[in-house]
């Protein structure tokens, strides 16, 4: 045990660089996978914090299933149960403050939260810093706290201005209590029936606060579950969940940054295979005469075995350590962000146990699992190695074994379950694809390595580097291919993301003109988050319409409900208005006559997210829970824009929404002008209008349309970054070839030296070398990547998400080729450099 | 009775047309303390032979016994194992592990053997000691010449007490006075510590330190001469018979 440690670290240790270039793989992609699942628990927990902040201080909380607000009425049968001392019916609601709307501090949202004084005190302990609590009779009044009251500078006395339905209000500050310590938003208390009116939401509440006479456990669970017998099915104990719809689309991009992290350590796995089976290879004197003086097999194996162990522990430590810094660094830097586009307050970064406990096992995992089949190998050697003199293999033995035949069929079936057409026979392609060109590739090497070496051959021609340099790859065909493998997995990744993106944002632009095609928006501060935007009452649009030379208003209106798990985003409009301003892009039913059905009884249609996650189609019926109890309403069409393409959401009409919802604020309105209009005027009226209401930005489509456009490219391109990053282990795996080959080589080097070649001629063969593995890889990955593209264009497209049109990746094709001749020369630099200065006696000396 | 014993060994490399007779029904037998020399030209077997006595490689047919154990009969770890504690192998190419000490790499047979690593160390700085590294014990075989490397594989050969030590060309790689040295302590190694030492080199001046001469001629055994104060000058006794083997 302690000689094979003691070897394996002396080895280690003896070889820095490549030891550092191979743990870097582990690094990496330790690296990404902890620091990416760092996000989303704090994330997570300042959500539940911000929850449990609301509900914690409370007994028992009862809120409607749907998440809506609902009559008070209800509070009269939970008042009779025994054991119930005092309830609070309240009604709160999260409102965005749009950027730069208070002048004296910044503030992305608040807590509105309206209370009957008398109930609420008897629930609650509401103590007073400074100033009076509210009272029954007090109108525009409010209590708020004195972290509130130094952000935004207010004394007692002074006037808090908050948006609502009616436009800007201003309240007079009654009452100071103590700062808010927990983290979520700052609190606005006012009198119910204020925050009725202000809210439009006339007689009623979204939540009911209930105090218990008892502290016994036992006893206050068994109150609880007679509320919750009394409440029935369309209530809950517990609070509104807010927000999770942010979650679910926090969840998916998670997933796709684990994927990369997996991604980039079974790149890692690769390097270190290949790194291992070098290392065997080039101490095959060392293990025969360990074999000769005694060592046993097991004893090789565990050698090796310790050596990856050292460096997988390494690796992942250090993964985890930079990891970390990453999570801090993400968390810390998009607190802001967060704040002011989601309100959320996030706290320290969270890392649960499981995490820490998975990315060891994958890391350290990862690369006891590659040393494997290398140390067995090396366990092969016999004592007789130790006696013969050191001579670099050249593999001889035809390719064409049954691994070739393997790749050949698997590569076959994946064109087949292609032209099937067959969505999962096309995505189990995918990855047949992947592992039949991995086999296939020492096959390849050599056709390819001699067409690129022709190529090649026209720039060096003279010095004959290029054949050198095409030898010295075909003479171990399996480790480049191994090298070529590694390149083609980070590369094709790359190449398929784009033809996905570039699919994706060819859909998205078509959609853009659809639904922002109108000539004037009004935009709330978060297009998204539609439940905590507050919107305006029908006075905005009965004013907007009114002025001459505006020809159609369409309002959007928005109420949530919860189907299973899956939480609804219900987006009311017009259906007379909505489709003259704007439209929408059907996969299922009929477009002409959708609008007018949704009018008629009830009827939504549902968009693309939703009709997948909730397995539904044209005609068939979905019951949603709403405060006016459950409600059975029929899918019309299946149909997307992009105010909604992520979350799952649906469209009814603004009868349904009133009727069921209780709802009739306007979050979001399109305007289109009549053709003879005068603009300036128009506009000049429509910017006095608006500036009563705060809330609101007006803009025009056009500029709204190119501001959305160039959101996207933005976003867009930091994905780019980070697919760059991701090819990263690639350059490892070109880098680590090469060094080793150099070690490898070393006499061979001398020799070429003391025969004549110059410093720079072994610099060239080096270069050439690099510039041949990485040509290989990038055919690979180009391969591979415009395969996987088309495949998951395929894919989404079956899956009815978006609309989308394979459009062919040139930018990703010639970024790909870019990357790896890049990598290609990079890697190249260290190792020519180690070649060329090499000292001859010593080389021709090496063992 | 003989410390080691062959039985018609023979080895055939390759097979059918291509088939290369290395080593043809040798019997050879070497006692306690004995020192032999293998000699002979070029592809005569001399190494073959010496693997197949140290369990390196297995016999086409024909059998070693060490200590009457058949080695045929071995599993490769109880053959691991007699190597381990019977055999001490010196090569020509020192095969030092490039990353550890001399003590180090001394002590490796009784590391692998499971002891622990004071004892393996003590014991190895007493054989280095002997063998006249006492200043060198914490070099690396880089910072050591090709005379002291094969001290260390020496000292590494007798660390484990073993009966018998093996030597392929150990002065093949040094110059003529470290050649000598080395020659030098193989033969205290039989006279003074009592290890049987089989060395095979094609120096007849090196030969010359052993007490017995084996000469192979394509595989067979073609004279045997026990070199004593009585037949003069060993080198040149040898040289006489090499030059007749040539012919």
């Amino acid at each position: 045990m302690k000689i094979q440690l003691t070897l394996a670290a002396r080895y280690l240790w003896g070889r820095k660089l490549r030891t550092f270039l191979t743990t870097l793989a582990i690094i990496f992609g330790v690296f990404v996978i902890f620091g990416m699942n760092i996000l989303l628990p704090t994330m997570t927990h300042a959500f539940e914090t911000s929850v449990l902040n609301a509900s914690g201080q409370v007994d028992v909380l009862v809120t409607n299933k749907s998440g809506e607000a609902f009559a008070p009425s209800i509070m009269h049968r939970i008042e009779s149960i025994p054991g119930v001392q005092a309830l609070s019916g309240n009604l709160e609601r999260t409102i965005n403050i749009p950027a730069n709307y208070y002048r004296s501090g910044s503030v992305g949202a608040l807590s509105l939260i309206g209370i009957v004084p008398r109930d609420a005190q008897q629930v609650r302990d509401y103590t007073m810093q400074k100033g009076r609590f509210l009272q029954n009779t007090d109108t525009r009044a409010a209590i708020i706290t004195s972290s509130l009251a130094d952000t935004l500078k207010l004394e007692l006395g002074d006037e808090l201005s908050i948006p609502t339905v009616n436009g800007a209000v201003k309240l007079k500050i009654v009452g100071i209590r103590a700062a808010q310590t927990l983290p979520g938003n700052e609190p606005v208390w006012l009198t119910l029936n204020e925050a009725q009116k202000l809210l439009n939401a006339p007689n009623r509440i979204n939540t009911i606060e209930i105090k218990l006479d008892t502290t016994d456990a036992a006893q206050r669970t068994a109150i609880s579950n007679a509320i919750a017998a009394t409440i029935g099915d369309e209530y809950q104990l517990g609070g509104l969940a807010s927000g999770s719809e942010f979650m679910a689309s926090l969840q998916t991009a998670q997933q796709i940054f684990n994927l990369m992290g997996f991604l980039a350590l079974f790149m890692g796995g690769f390097i270190i295979f290949n790194t291992f089976r070098t290392i065997v290879a080039e101490r095959r004197h060392d293990i025969g005469m360990l074999r000769a003086i005694g060592a046993g097999r097991r004893t090789i194996i565990g050698l090796f075995l310790f050596e990856g162990l050292l460096q997988g522990v390494v690796g992942t430590a250090i993964g985890m350590a930079l990891g970390y810094g990453l999570g801090v660094l993400i968390v810390e830097g998009t607190r802001g962000i967060y704040q002011q586009f989601l309100h959320m307050q996030l706290g320290a970064p969270v890392i649960e146990p499981g995490l820490v406990l998975l990315t060891i096992v994958l890391g350290v995992g990862v690369t006891l699992l590659s040393g494997l089949v290398p140390a067995w190998n090396a366990s092969r050697v016999t004592p007789m190695e130790a006696l013969r003199p050191n001579v670099v293999t050249v593999e001889t033995r035809r390719r064409l074994n049954k691994w070739t035949i393997v790749g050949i069929v698997l590569m076959v079936a994946a064109l087949v379950g292609l032209l099937s057409q067959n969505i999962s026979l096309v995505a189990l392609g995918g990855f047949a694809f992947l592992v039949g060109l991995a086999l296939l590739a020492p096959a390849l090497v050599k056709p390819i390595a001699q067409v690129f070496g022709a190529m090649l051959g026209f720039i060096f021609a003279r010095d004959g580097a290029a054949e050198l340099a095409q030898g010295n790859l075909t003479r171990q065909p399996s480790r480049a291919a191994i090298t070529a493998s590694a390149t083609m997995i980070g590369l094709a990744i790359l190449v398929a993301a784009v033809g996905l993106i570039s699919s994706i944002t060819g859909g998205i632009n078509t959609l853009l003109e659809k639904t922002l095609g109108s000539d004037y928006l009004l935009v709330p501060p978060s297009i998204g988050v539609w439940g905590s935007d507050v919107g305006a009452d029908e006075t905005l649009a009965e004013r907007l319409r009114s002025v001459y030379g505006v020809s159609a208003v369409s309002t959007m209106r928005f109420a949530t409900t919860t189907v299973g798990d899956q939480t609804i985003n219900l987006l009311g409009i017009d259906p007379v208005e909505f489709p003259k301003v704007s439209g929408l892009n059907f996969s299922e039913g009929d477009p002409n006559t959708a609008f007018e059905q949704l009018a008629k009884g009830r009827g939504l249609i549902l968009n693309g997210v939703g009709a997948t996650t909730l397995k539904l189609h044209a005609g068939d019926a979905i019951k949603i829970p709403s405060p006016e109890g459950e409600q059975t309403y029929r899918v019309i069409a299946v149909a997307s824009d992009v105010l909604n393409t992520k979350i799952t959401s649906a469209y009814i009409s603004q009868e349904n929404l009133k009727r069921d919802f209780h709802k009739t604020e306007d979050v979001f309105m399109q305007l289109n002008l009549a053709p003879n209009a005068n603009r300036a005027e128009v506009d000049a009226r429509l910017q006095e209008i608006v500036a009563r209401y705060p809330q609101f930005k007006l803009v025009s489509g056009a500029a709204y349309l190119n501001e959305m456009r160039s959101l996207y490219t933005t976003s867009f391109s930091a994905f780019y970054i980070l697919l760059g990053i991701l090819a990263l282990p690639s350059l490892i795996a070109i880098l680590n070839t090469l060094a080793i080959g150099v070690i490898e080589r070393t006499r061979e080097i001398g020799m070429l030296r003391a025969i004549g070649a110059t410093r720079k001629q072994v610099r060239r063969t080096i270069l050439a070398e690099a510039i041949l593995l990485a040509a290989m890889g990038t055919a690979f990955g180009l391969l591979a990547g415009l395969y996987l593209g088309y495949v998951m264009t395929l894919g989404l497209n079956a899956s009815g998400l978006y609309p989308l049109q394979y459009s062919f990746p040139y930018a990703g094709v010639v970024a790909a080729v870019a990357l790896g001749l890049l990598f290609g020369v990079l890697a190249a630099i260290l190792p020519a450099r180690q070649a060329a200065r090499m000292d001859i006696i010593q080389a021709l000396r090496y063992e | 009775m003989s410390l080691v014993q062959t039985e018609n060994l023979a080895k055939i490399y390759g097979s059918g047309e291509t088939a290369v007779t290395a080593l043809d029904r040798v019997n050879v037998k070497i006692d306690a303390g004995e020192f032999v020399a293998v000699m002979g030209p070029s592809g005569c077997g001399k190494s073959t032979l010496l693997h197949l006595i140290g369990g390196l490689d297995r016999p086409t047919s024909g059998k070693v016994c060490i200590e009457n154990v058949s080695l045929g009969d071995l599993s490769d770890d109880k053959l691991t194992e007699l190597r381990r504690r019977k055999i001490g192998f010196v090569f020509q190419f020192f095969n030092l592990i490039p990353v550890l000490d001399a003590v180090e790499n001394a002590a490796l047979p009784m590391m692998l053997d499971g002891a622990k690593a004071a004892q393996a160390k003590a014991r190895a700085r007493e054989w280095l000691t002997r063998v006249g590294l006492e200043n060198r014990l914490h070099s690396r075989p880089d910072q050591l010449s090709g005379g002291q490397q094969q001290r260390v594989a020496i000292a590494r050969a007798l660390v484990a007490e073993p009966a018998l030590v093996l030597a392929d060309e150990p002065t093949g790689n040094l110059d003529t006075r470290a050649a000598d040295e080395i020659a030098g302590l193989l033969r205290q190694v039989a006279e003074a510590w009592g290890r049987s030492v089989v060395m095979v080199t094609h120096d007849p001046r090196i030969a010359a330190y052993a007490d017995r001469i084996v000469f192979l001629k394509d595989g067979t055994v073609v004279d045997e001469t026990r070199l004593n104060s009585q037949n003069g000058n060993g080198a040149q006794v040898i040289r006489g018979k090499m030059n007749a083997l040539a012919e």
